[in-house]
């Protein structure tokens, strides 16, 4: 199964973030690195895509007053979600082989 | 910490109800709810607004994804039934299939909106008319505050013009219930101004008039309570129209004087723009009593309006006036007697007593159209059900639920029912334009509130709701009856479940029951042609061809004397005489069809009135010699007024047959004398033919007729016999009047065709609409035996092919289908005639009683309504017996 785009950059986020990765530092992350704005409702639902094809697990912290008493959802790369990134890298990275010339200034 | 920042929380609520579990909510909502906090110091309003944009981007995302998702496929596990997402987005799946239906049908959906449409129009114009003329049909301010008041007995229907002066005088001084009484009585007053003499609407009131009805003056002032004296009455207040028209909307006007009936009036004001309470007034003066007629209690005449004083209530008015009422018949009991103080409201009060069953005759028909438009639309539905049975069943037995498909069937009926929403508002605005139009003016102004008629939001309300209402009643059977199809039968090729059957049943039931309400609306139609038929054509007792009549009243200022009075008619009779094309020429006080009367208490000589009683009100007429020559009215026996009855002469009387048959039945009435209350005795020397005087109140009334030689009148009308065509002597009679006195306005010159026309204005007018519902309710009702029988004939294609395959020939095949159509309309019609006969009492009321529902009429009508029903389906008949045995058989 294929990764789309959007959902790369998103697993690749999390990865980054270290068990600290709730929807609002992923977001952050997102833009800080590639300097893309993300859409928060665009990112819910690509999270819930990738937990549902179980590329990414999650689970909820306790309630904390500055979310008004709400739990934060942090979420871990699976060991299905580490292949697929894994696999998509490398073809990518068979695909760019030999283009260097052309794509690094 | 207790005034830690928290975001909008209905945002919340709403976005927290888009998601379905508790993890999300907390995620989603948690984390919105973090970010606001880090933005609440840059600004409170700013980082709500900001939380807005966001919570609606992130809702829209998870509504189209969620959408997307539904459409595309259905793996995903059955959402729940009862969360905001689910709702919301099935709900729009569900309208884009109930749309994708209708535009899949463009022909049927049209039909539906177009009936539709008729129905909806037909209610709302209804409810526009009622709504302006019974509900809301004045414009003064405060309403609520204004009260009506009559003195009627138990069973007397009219409420104006039913307090006598002393009566009257004696609720002012007694009732403080009410801040402001006012009487008001008819007043024709003849306004000589700077050119052409006209007759204006005026009347007479009280002091109290305009402050009871909370109307400020446009211009000067109103009366004051010492111009109720006479010799100080010859005011005016004049109508802000008139003022317009007569005088250029001259302020000067103010304060100067007009001539009215011969007596100089000075103006004191002029009413606010748009006032013309009652009936158009254009000219209000002060109602002033002699010391005589003020001790009247006899003579009813005045009508009274009030307004309730601060604080008090309508409740509290109508106590304390019964009161007044029983102390006022306890004092007078001679007079008295039984006559009860009533109070409404002003709307109540001032409503036309024929009014209300013509209202209700309408709105019971235009209910009755709806009805037929329903079981229509229905039947329509029910035959496109049988087409789209299969695509329902293959959607049910892959786990579509029936509530689900219910609900789309639904949603098409009320879009259809919204689209039809425009039409009939359309056919509304067409139908009070042309209402408006065809009442002449001087007919609209008795109707208060004719001219507000309009579509307003009230109506447009109103439509929508009886669209929404309508969508449900005829979709919720159809729709039933669709997710009920035995799925295995219904997916057989070419299968004939007995769902088809059921549907059919109903649909056939539909048809009766439109044949059965379309009956008592052609009854009512027809009714109302005859009746109006009846008045302009039935027996009159008089000859009203080549009659032409004028009307005048003179003014009590010029002709003060009684003799100037009677020498203006007989010079005005001679002139007509005189001239060419005319036979006869007379005069009298009041003209059949004129709409008003005019009545005497009278004593029969040797029949005393028993004390306590009110003695007998015949008809009173003072008429010039020749006047019933004129108006070919038979002299039964004796004679007529002759030119020997002078102001000196014996006193006589001509009486109507059924005045004689009254009082001395079966004798001879010649040589007897009657007289009026006070009165001079007068002698019986002849009887006369009886004149309908009115068709709704004034059939053959017991009439007496005296010379207007011994009694001139200020009030005539003068009536001409003509050669030929009346009309074109219409000039003529203007000019001879001009001659005698060129002062003197005319008014009604017309021909007496013309002026029985002119009564039969509202009876016409209840035909036409009649003859609308009717059509209507004929058209639908023949369109459904049509549908059921094309319907029956498709259904039964095979059937007909083995029999006529077996040996049946066309005629059996057409008689087969007749049969059908017959009992369909035989049992339609049967029901029609008991709702008929049901609703002969509205009918009649409605109709005015001018004429009555009788059974030959009913039946009439039921056989025109069978013989459509049979008509309408002879032609699927025909297509029946042409269907070739061998076709109709391989299609199977």
């Amino acid at each position: 199964m294929y990764l789309g785009e959007f959902e790369q950059v998103v697993l690749v986020a999390v990865l980054r973030l270290e068990g600290e990765a709730y929807a609002i530092p992923i977001r952050e992350e997102i833009e800080r690195v590639t300097g893309r704005n993300v859409a928060r409702g665009a990112l819910y639902t690509a999270l819930e895509r990738l937990e549902s094809k179980r590329y990414l697990a999650s689970h909820m912290s306790a309630p904390l007053p500055e979310r008004g008493g709400r739990s934060r959802r942090y979420f871990s790369v699976t060991p299905a979600g580490l292949a697929a990134v894994k696999a998509s890298r490398t073809s990518l990275l068979r695909l760019w082989q030999g283009l260097e010339g052309r794509l690094e200034p | 910490v207790s005034n830690r920042p928290a975001p909008p929380s209905v945002v919340e609520r709403f976005l927290g109800a888009l998601l379905r579990s508790q993890e999300r909510r907390d995620a989603i909502l948690g984390d919105l709810h973090e970010e606001y906090c880090g933005r609440v110091d840059a600004g409170r309003w700013r980082a709500a607004a900001w939380y807005v944009v966001h919570a609606a981007g992130i809702a829209a995302r998870i509504l189209t994804s969620e959408l997307a998702g539904v459409a595309r496929r259905d793996d995903r596990p059955r959402l729940p039934a009862n969360t905001g997402a689910s709702m919301i987005s099935t709900l729009g799946l569900e309208l884009r299939h109930a749309f994708r239906a209708i535009l899949k049908r463009p022909a049927l959906s049209l039909t539906l909106a177009i009936t539709l449409a008729l129905g909806l129009g037909a209610n709302a114009s209804i409810f526009a008319m009622i709504d302006a003329l019974v509900l809301r049909p004045f414009t003064m301010p405060d309403q609520d505050r204004i009260v009506f008041l009559s003195h009627t007995r138990d069973g007397e229907i009219d409420r104006k013009e039913t307090v006598s002066p002393a009566d009257f005088l004696d609720l002012r001084a007694q009732a403080d219930t009410l801040e402001h009484i006012a009487a008001i009585e008819w007043w024709d007053a003849n306004l000589v101004g700077r050119d052409e003499p006209e007759a204006v609407t005026g009347f007479k009131v009280s002091s109290d008039f305009f402050p009871a009805l909370g109307v400020q003056p446009g211009q000067g002032r109103m009366f004051m309570r010492d111009e109720e004296t006479l010799g100080r009455h010859t005011r005016v207040v004049l109508g802000h129209a008139l003022w317009k028209r007569r005088f250029a909307a001259d302020p000067a006007v103010v304060g100067s004087t007009v001539q009215i009936d011969g007596m100089p009036h000075e103006v004191i004001g002029v009413a606010p723009e748009g006032f013309d309470f009652p009936m158009g007034a254009q000219v209000w003066a002060p109602l002033a009593f002699t010391k005589e007629i003020a001790e009247r209690r006899r003579s009813r005449y005045l009508t009274v309006v009030g307004r309730l004083a601060p604080g008090r209530t309508l409740e509290e008015a109508k106590s304390q006036l019964t009161v007044i009422g029983e102390r006022l018949e306890a004092q007078h009991p001679d007079t008295n007697r039984g006559y009860k103080v009533r109070v409404y409201t002003l709307a109540q009060g001032m409503l036309d007593v024929g009014l209300g069953p013509i209202l209700s005759l309408w709105q019971a028909s235009a209910i009755f159209v709806l009805l037929i438009v329903c079981a229509n639309v229905a039947s329509l539905l029910l035959a496109r059900g049988a087409e789209r049975q299969r695509e329902i069943a293959v959607r049910l037995a892959i786990g579509a639920s029936r509530a689900r498909i219910v609900r789309e069937l639904l949603m098409e009926s009320a879009i259809v029912a919204l689209a039809a929403i425009p039409a009939a508002l359309a056919l509304v605005w067409v139908a009070l334009a042309l209402l408006k139009s065809s009442l002449p003016a001087k007919m609209s102004r008795f109707v208060a509130g004719w001219n507000e008629m309009n579509i307003d939001l009230r109506l447009f309300a109103f439509i929508a709701g009886l669209a929404l209402l309508t969508a449900l009643v005829f979709g919720i059977v159809p729709a039933l009856q669709a997710v009920r199809p035995k799925l295995s039968e219904s997916l057989k090729e070419g299968g004939r479940s007995v769902a088809g059957t059921a549907r059919f049943r109903l649909r056939r039931g539909l048809v009766i029951g439109e044949m059965a309400l379309s009956l008592p609306l052609l009854v009512a139609c027809g009714l109302s042609i005859l009746s109006v038929n009846q008045f302009l054509n039935g027996p009159q007792g008089f000859n009203p061809d080549n009659l032409i009549t004028v009307q005048t009243t003179l003014s009590e200022g010029t002709y003060g004397s009684t003799e100037s009075r009677w020498q203006f008619a007989e010079r005005v009779i001679a002139g007509l005489k005189q001239s060419p094309g005319v036979l006869r020429a007379a005069a009298t006080n009041n003209l059949p069809a004129s709409g008003s009367n005019n009545s005497r208490f009278i004593e029969v000589e040797g029949q005393p009135v028993p004390t306590g009683e009110d003695p007998f009100g015949a008809s009173y007429r003072a008429v010039s010699p020749g006047y019933f020559a004129a108006m070919e009215i038979p002299i039964l026996s004796g004679r007529g007024i002759s030119e020997a009855d002078r102001e000196n002469s014996l006193d006589v009387a001509v009486v109507s047959k059924s005045l004689v048959d009254r009082h001395w039945p079966g004798q001879d009435a010649l040589g007897r004398r009657i007289r009026m209350i006070n009165g001079e005795w007068l002698t019986i020397v002849g009887v006369s033919g009886d004149v309908i005087h009115d068709w709704f109140a004034g059939r053959n009334r017991p009439t007496f007729y005296r010379p207007m030689a011994q009694a001139p009148v200020l009030s005539m009308a003068f009536v001409t016999r003509t050669k030929t065509d009346p009309g074109a002597v219409a000039p003529t009679i203007r000019d001879v009047v001009r001659t005698v006195d060129p002062k003197q306005p005319v008014f009604e010159l017309l021909t007496m065709r013309e002026v029985l026309r002119d009564r039969t204005t509202g009876l016409r007018f209840v035909a036409a609409i009649m003859i609308v519902f009717g059509g209507i309710a004929l058209l639908l009702a023949i369109l459904g035996v049509y549908g059921v029988m094309a319907h029956m004939v498709t259904q039964r294609t095979h059937e007909i092919g083995v029999r006529m395959a077996l040996g049946a020939t066309q005629r059996d095949v057409v008689r087969l289908s007749i049969l059908h159509a017959a009992r369909l309309t035989a049992v339609g019609a049967a029901l029609g005639v008991v709702l008929a006969v049901g609703l002969s009492r509205l009918i009649e009321a409605g109709l005015l009683g001018v004429i009555s529902s009788d059974f030959r009429v009913v039946s009439g009508f039921a056989v025109v309504l069978i013989g459509a029903g049979l008509a309408a389906g002879y032609i699927p008949a025909r297509r029946a017996s042409s269907i070739n045995p061998i076709v109709a058989l391989r299609a199977e």
